[in-house]
């Protein structure tokens, strides 16, 4: 229940977040519109209203868009990098989740100290160990392998973090009453702890796939056969290709941004709650 | 031997320099109902927990169906257990929840089945079968927990302050509905509580815990009349036991503001050894009140007088609340033995349910041998 005035301040606050939500839309219709022209209508459209109209389909509505299929491996790289996100998604709940609940829940010599150790490393920036990473994965000679991509994105300071401050208000009694219903430990972490803490899960599994999706450093270090690259590496190469058009351009930018519009369309609410919440409202 | 042996099981917290619990000594017989009641920290949960294997028994010995149990893990310790705050599995229906052992048992479906059935029928929960715990109310969520520990056919229940978060009304009907699943299954069962009516209503036989310490072990009637020692005779009972502080002679008591009564032979008999200032215990509905303004006809010398300074009308019978001796203290009577505030009234002790406490140990000089 409002009282007037506060409903005239959200009217308020309703406009003004329409006024800047347009701002930042236009760059994105604009793309949008422009990925289905040829780069001559683009040019002609240039600084008209026109230039935020899509063509009426027809003839060559997709043209931009099959190109890229057709002529360059873009499709791929999607799929390999969502492959990589599917993989990395699964091993950050169980890796970072066991140390997340080891550090909430089992009682070992110097919890504490570890876990301040694991919020010093959350201020450390990944560019500062990329070089570090890069020279053992090199030693270890998984270089443009799967396995030496994933090794170094597994574990996730961030993520542990937010698991064990979710973990930790998990009642203990829980498990106990598991543990007489014949529920051993690692069961109990899997069929137990994660749909418990559903919220956390979601939070982890779509801030590791906008990682994996938008990492650029990372993946252009460890792969060089052209097979493994990922869709930033493909987006750059595409686009910094002379041949490639202007239409082109925005066609491939297009594709590469659904999942991610997709990921946040769904998860949003998700996302806001596991930042937010302590987990202590599950039930 | 039997079901359950503690023999002087100690349980000294890491960190702690003393026993939380300290040399526990108790034969539980098959099919028992226990009860532990103690004041909140007196070790009741402690001591259930180690039963449990959730708490490491640091000395003594656990023996639970004639094996020795100290090492063994809980889910090998053919226990079930009832959590305070029912401990059910969230994101499982109540179906589910009660189903979860007995499918970790590797049973088959159809037998789950039958067994859930049953336990959702004698526990009245047939209409939410299928809704999650935090759509269920307290009762319904203890009903939960109660089930869930009924199905696997374990021969110990144990149970935590299973109904401390229900409300008065509520508590009173899983009493019965507790009592009533006891006594069809048969399964024996320690039950621990702070309340001390629960543990008078429906325990075979009651543990008295104070400091890790067992106080006195016996049947609810026991306790309530023979109490060994004063913190018992407080802790049984409601209202509480009247306490005063008493010089005794021979076979003459003699109050604090001067009064006196005198003994019967037998309870100065047994007073023989002891004599001087110790505390008298007379329970509430012990005290004869003879009317507010008619001096006693018979025993006129043991007849004492004190005003009233408040009552308390229950319905079925009154307290009446006086200072005497020095000392708050409370008779239970009739309801039709109504009198009002400032009333004076006589009254006489019982003589046969007098008990006389040691001042500095407490100990019940009228129940040593
Ligand atoms: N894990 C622990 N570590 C150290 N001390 C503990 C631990 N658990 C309980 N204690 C202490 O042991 C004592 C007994 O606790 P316990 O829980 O057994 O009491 P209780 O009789 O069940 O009380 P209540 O009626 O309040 O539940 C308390 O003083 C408590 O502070
Ligand atoms: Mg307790």
């Amino acid at each position: 229940m409002f009282t007037k005035k506060q409903r005239r301040i959200n009217w308020i606050l309703v406009a003004v977040l329409l006024v800047l939500s347009i701002f930042f839309l236009f760059p994105v219709i604009w793309m949008l519109a422009n990925s289905f022209k040829p780069d001559a209508a683009i040019t002609s459209d240039m600084n008209t209203i026109a230039a935020f109209i899509p063509p009426a389909p027809g003839n060559g509505f997709f043209d931009n868009y099959i190109s890229i299929i057709t002529d360059t491996n873009f499709l791929r790289y999607m799929g390999n990098t969502l492959f990589y996100a599917a993989v990395l998604i699964i091993l950050s709940i169980v890796v970072n989740g066991l140390a997340g609940y080891a550090l909430a829940k089992i009682k070992f010599p110097f919890r504490d100290q570890w876990l301040m150790v694991i919020i010093m490393l959350l201020i450390v920036p990944t560019e500062t160990v990329i070089t570090i990473h890069f020279l053992i994965i090199a030693k270890a000679g998984l270089l443009n392998t799967i396995v030496g991509y994933i090794l170094p994105l597994i574990v996730n300071p961030f993520n542990i973090f937010l698991f064990r401050q979710v973990f930790v208000s998990l009642p203990d009694d829980v498990y106990e009453a598991a543990q007489l219903d014949f529920c051993g430990p690692v069961k109990y972490f899997f069929t137990m702890v994660l749909p418990m803490s559903k919220t956390v899960v979601a939070t982890v599994s779509v801030f590791t796939f906008l990682n994996v999706w938008n990492d650029y450093l990372w993946p252009s270090l460890v792969f060089t056969s052209s097979d493994l690259l990922t869709a930033q590496i493909g987006l750059n190469s595409i686009t910094s290709n002379e041949n490639t058009t202007m239409g082109q351009t925005l066609a491939v930018i297009t594709l590469v941004t659904i999942p991610v519009i997709i990921i946040y369309s769904l998860f949003s609410k998700q996302i806001v709650e596991g930042v937010t919440s302590t987990g202590s409202k599950e039930g | 031997m039997s079901f359950i042996e503690f023999k002087n099981v100690c349980k000294m917290y890491p960190g702690s320099k003393v026993n939380t619990v300290d040399n526990f000594n108790l034969n539980i017989e098959e099919k028992e109902f226990i009860a532990f009641v103690g004041p909140s920290g007196c070790g009741k949960s402690t001591t259930l927990r180690m039963m449990a294997g959730f708490e490491e028994i640091t000395g003594g010995e656990l023996y639970i169906d004639g094996k020795k149990v100290n090492d063994v893990a809980p889910r090998d310790r053919g226990i079930a257990m009832v959590f305070q705050n029912y401990a059910l599995y969230p994101h499982m229906t109540v179906e589910k929840n009660i189903g979860y052992g007995l499918k970790n048992m590797k049973m088959p479906a159809e037998e789950i089945k039958k067994k859930v059935d049953w336990a959702i029928h004698i526990l009245g929960l047939e209409e939410y079968r299928y809704r999650k715990p935090k759509n269920l109310s307290g009762g319904q969520r203890q009903r939960v927990a109660l089930g869930r520990a009924i199905v696997k056919n374990q021969k110990l229940f144990l149970m935590d302050e299973p109904l401390s978060n229900l409300d008065a009304k509520l508590r009173v009907s899983m009493r019965t509905e507790i009592s009533k699943l006891h006594r069809e299954l048969g399964a024996t069962t320690v039950y621990v509580t702070h309340d001390q009516v629960e543990a008078m209503t429906m325990a075979d036989r009651i543990v008295i815990m104070k400091d890790g310490i067992v106080q006195q072990v016996g049947k609810p009637m026991e306790l309530y009349d023979h109490p060994v020692n004063q913190f018992v005779a407080g802790f049984i009972g409601s209202p509480q036991m009247n306490f005063f502080d008493v010089d005794v002679n021979g076979n003459n008591v003699r109050f604090a503001d001067g009064s006196n009564i005198t003994l019967s032979a037998a309870t100065a008999e047994k007073l023989k050894g002891h004599q001087g200032m110790m505390t008298l215990g007379i329970r509430g509905e012990d005290i004869k009140v003879i009317g507010p303004d008619r001096k006693a006809d018979a025993d006129t010398e043991n007849v004492l007088t004190a005003v009233i300074t408040d009552t308390e009308v229950m319905g079925n019978e009154n307290n009446l609340y006086f200072s005497f001796g020095g000392c708050q203290a409370v008779a239970r009577v009739s309801k039709y033995e109504i009198a009002q505030i400032g009333d004076r009234i006589s009254f006489t002790f019982v003589p046969s349910k007098l008990h006389f406490f040691d001042k500095d140990t407490g100990i019940n000089f009228m129940e040593m041998e």
